[in-house]
């Protein structure tokens, strides 16, 4: 009876996974997230490495960070073990367009804030991060990211007083031109 | 009794300076805006939002946080209501009712009570708090580090026990976010910790920064593999935002229950106000003359769970604010704001700073009071931001993030690592990890190293002092019998699916 069951159970498995390739992990989900867990924590031991441990009855720099890398360590192998005896959701499917898309209009907006100012750097992350989507109206958007820019505008330096600065400053030659 | 007139007459003489009550209402109104946006829930527009309060004075901050907190809360709501999307696991079970209500055209009451039933229970709640505060505090100022320490191991095992999903993956982000708190500076000899030599993180990493980068960002990039959405917005005009005295009156009941079990289950840390909705939700069906009404628009479906969970948001506030403990993630946000405002959480601000503190119990009075009186009536306003597409959506979430992250310390690698934290998320959330423990550890995380660091000095640097003293004995004690109630459903279940596969 028993290997009847271990046969019918693996049968379920490959239907629930059709590329069949990763079919010896039965929880894929969590076996790489613990994996990925230990890894972090070792990258956590090799930089606190250097670090004084304990001095006597005091803790030293050192101590907290691999006290704490070693808890991480541990809860990554026993969520890395559980992947591996349960059965689970396979490996997800991570998308690359939505994570690009935002991470460089993101590194866009820490480019341009210091040189070219809140409105000009508001306005062109705007158009950026929209002219990303599929369906994108060039006139709608444009409309959208001016009300934004307004509304950031108003909110952050009028009614809040955070000081930004505003619009383009270059400096050539010395002299500094601000707009 | 006097003393407790006496201290929320101080609270409310602070709240209602017209200073802290514009703070309040324009909180409040931006709260709504970013919380009513669907699949943004409470704690992403709190995080999205942190930064407009960081150019205030303190006060004056966290009286608007407060008004974001409710209008974040009454955004969500709206968004379930009318769209049927949860903003938040809290408000899961006003879908159920609240959208058979809104299909019926019976939309206005809907919102309605569900304001009324969270000003109501806001009420009770606020002095609730104020009586409970400051009994609670002189206890915690018995504490020292050792019994602290292991307060905190305690409200974290709470949280994680109580919250949805695995033990050990949730126990993992805890680790991981204390790890990520370690980053930077050590506190006693100023050695640079797992800084990787670079300058920028030698303060360690920003608190705005994980949390706007795991639940702001991370969000939108989980939005964004969504096929185009297909809404189900509720069409139509929204009337009878009054709701009648018999409406009131078959509200009653629910609502009292409503606040009795959230203002119980608040005070727990973890998904208190998330458990406070499903039990109150339950209750309820339990207690009504007609429980087939329910999940077919059951107006007290919808008045016990938006009281409940109101009511437990509320007494969240209780160990926060006299242990210093967040019990949950938007807690640990107002944490990290206090934190940044230079106010250390815990027993000694209702002592030092008693205008603080009265004034953020009664703010949060003010705030419900704020949302039914002006924010109900704009409704209409916000429903038509329910129908502004996604891809202009996005964008104006992404660029008002990045001005707020910004605008802290006027630094732009804070907003690369905000950006880095929203892969992080991104990450969390694919392999099914709970970011909001993170958030818990991370808060936590330099508290709990002080107080092990001087508990561990002051014992001579035996681990034993943790057992032999009482009270943290019986702290640990307890801690170690969650987890083990916890655990060992999940490995009984275990076995019996290996003998659902033998037999």
């Amino acid at each position: 009876m028993g290997t009847i069951g271990v046969g019918n159970r693996e049968m379920s498995d490959r239907i629930e996974e059709p590329q069949g390739a990763r079919g010896r992990i039965r929880n894929a989900q969590d076996f790489w997230g613990g994996v990925v867990l230990i890894g972090l924590a070792l990258i956590a031991f090799y930089a606190s490495w250097d670090l004084p441990g304990m001095r006597g009855f005091s803790f030293g720099p050192g101590t907290t960070p691999r006290l704490f890398a070693g808890l991480l360590m541990l809860l990554g192998v026993v969520i890395a073990a559980i992947g591996l005896t349960t059965d689970g959701p396979a490996m997800p499917r991570f998308a690359i367009r939505g994570p690009l898309l935002v991470t460089s209009a993101i590194l866009l907006f820490a480019l341009m804030i210091r040189p070219l100012g809140l409105v000009v750097s508001s306005f062109l992350m705007f158009m950026f991060a929209a002219s990303g989507s599929s369906e994108t109206r060039w006139i709608e958007t444009t409309l959208a990211a001016i009300a934004l820019t307004a509304f950031c505008t108003i909110l952050f330096v009028y009614l809040l007083g955070l000081p930004f600065q505003l619009w383009p400053r270059f400096t050539i030659g010395g002299t500094t031109i601000a707009f | 009794m006097f003393d407790l007139i006496n201290n929320l007459a101080l609270g409310f003489s602070v709240a209602f300076s017209a200073q802290n009550l514009f703070f309040c209402l324009v909180g409040a109104l931006v709260g709504t805006l970013v919380g009513v946006l669907p699949g943004v829930g409470t704690v992403a527009t709190i995080a999205m939002l942190l930064p407009i309060t960081f150019g205030l004075p303190p006060v004056g901050a966290l009286i608007m946080l407060a008004g974001i907190y409710y209008g974040a809360q009454y955004g969500g709501s709206t968004t379930s209501i009318l769209v049927n999307i949860p903003g938040e696991a809290t408000s899961v079970v006003t879908t159920l009712d609240g959208f058979q209500m809104a299909k019926q055209g019976r939309a206005g009451k809907a919102l309605a009570m569900a304001a009324i039933g969270s000003f109501i229970a806001g009420c009770f709640a606020t002095i609730l708090v104020a009586a409970l505060g400051a009994p609670l505090t002189s206890v915690a100022l018995l504490f020292g580090p050792t019994e602290y320490f292991s307060l905190m191991v305690l409200g974290l095992i709470f949280a994680v026990v109580l919250a949805k999903g695995s033990v050990v993956k949730a126990l993992a982000m805890i680790a991981f976010g204390l790890l990520l708190a370690v980053v930077g500076s050590d506190l006693e000899t100023g050695a640079g910790r797992m800084t990787f030599d670079l300058p920028e993180l030698a303060d360690g990493i920003g608190f705005a920064n994980v949390a706007m980068g795991v639940f702001g960002f991370a969000e939108i990039i989980r939005n964004l593999e969504g096929s185009s959405e297909d809404r189900q917005l509720v069409q139509g005009k929204i009337t009878g935002l009054m709701p009648t005295w018999d409406d009131l009156k078959s509200c009653f009941g629910a609502i009292a229950r409503g606040t009795g079990i959230g203002s119980l289950l608040g005070i727990l840390p973890g998904g208190g106000a998330v458990i406070a909705s499903f039990a109150a939700y339950t209750f309820e069906k339990k207690m009504s003359k007609d429980p087939s009404q329910f999940g077919r628009g059951a107006i007290q479906g919808v008045a016990a769970p938006e009281s409940a969970n109101n009511a437990a948001a509320q007494t969240s506030f209780i160990p926060l604010l006299t242990l210093g403990i967040p019990p949950n993630a938007v807690m640990a946000l107002m944490v990290g704001a206090m934190t940044i405002h230079g106010i250390v959480p815990g027993p000694q601000v209702m002592t030092k700073q008693p205008d603080l503190f009265w004034g953020m119990i009664a703010s949060m009075w003010l705030g419900n009071l704020m949302l039914v009186v002006i924010n109900l009536p704009l409704v209409g306003i916000w429903v038509q931001l329910l129908r502004v597409p996604y891809r202009l959506m996005y964008p104006s979430i992404l660029v008002f993030c990045c001005i707020g992250i910004y605008s802290i310390n006027n630094s732009p690698w804070d907003v690369v690592m905000a950006g880095v934290f929203g892969l992080v998320g991104y990450w969390l959330i694919k392999h099914d990890f709970e970011p909001a423990p993170m958030l818990l550890g991370f808060v936590l995380g330099p508290l709990m190293e002080e107080n092990l660091r001087r508990a561990m000095l002051i014992s001579r640097g035996s681990a034993a002092v943790f057992f032999t003293r009482p009270i943290s004995a019986v702290l640990l004690a307890i801690s170690a019998l969650l987890l083990i109630v916890a655990v060992l459903p999940m490995i009984r279940k275990r076995r019996e699916e290996v003998f659902v596969e033998e037999s």
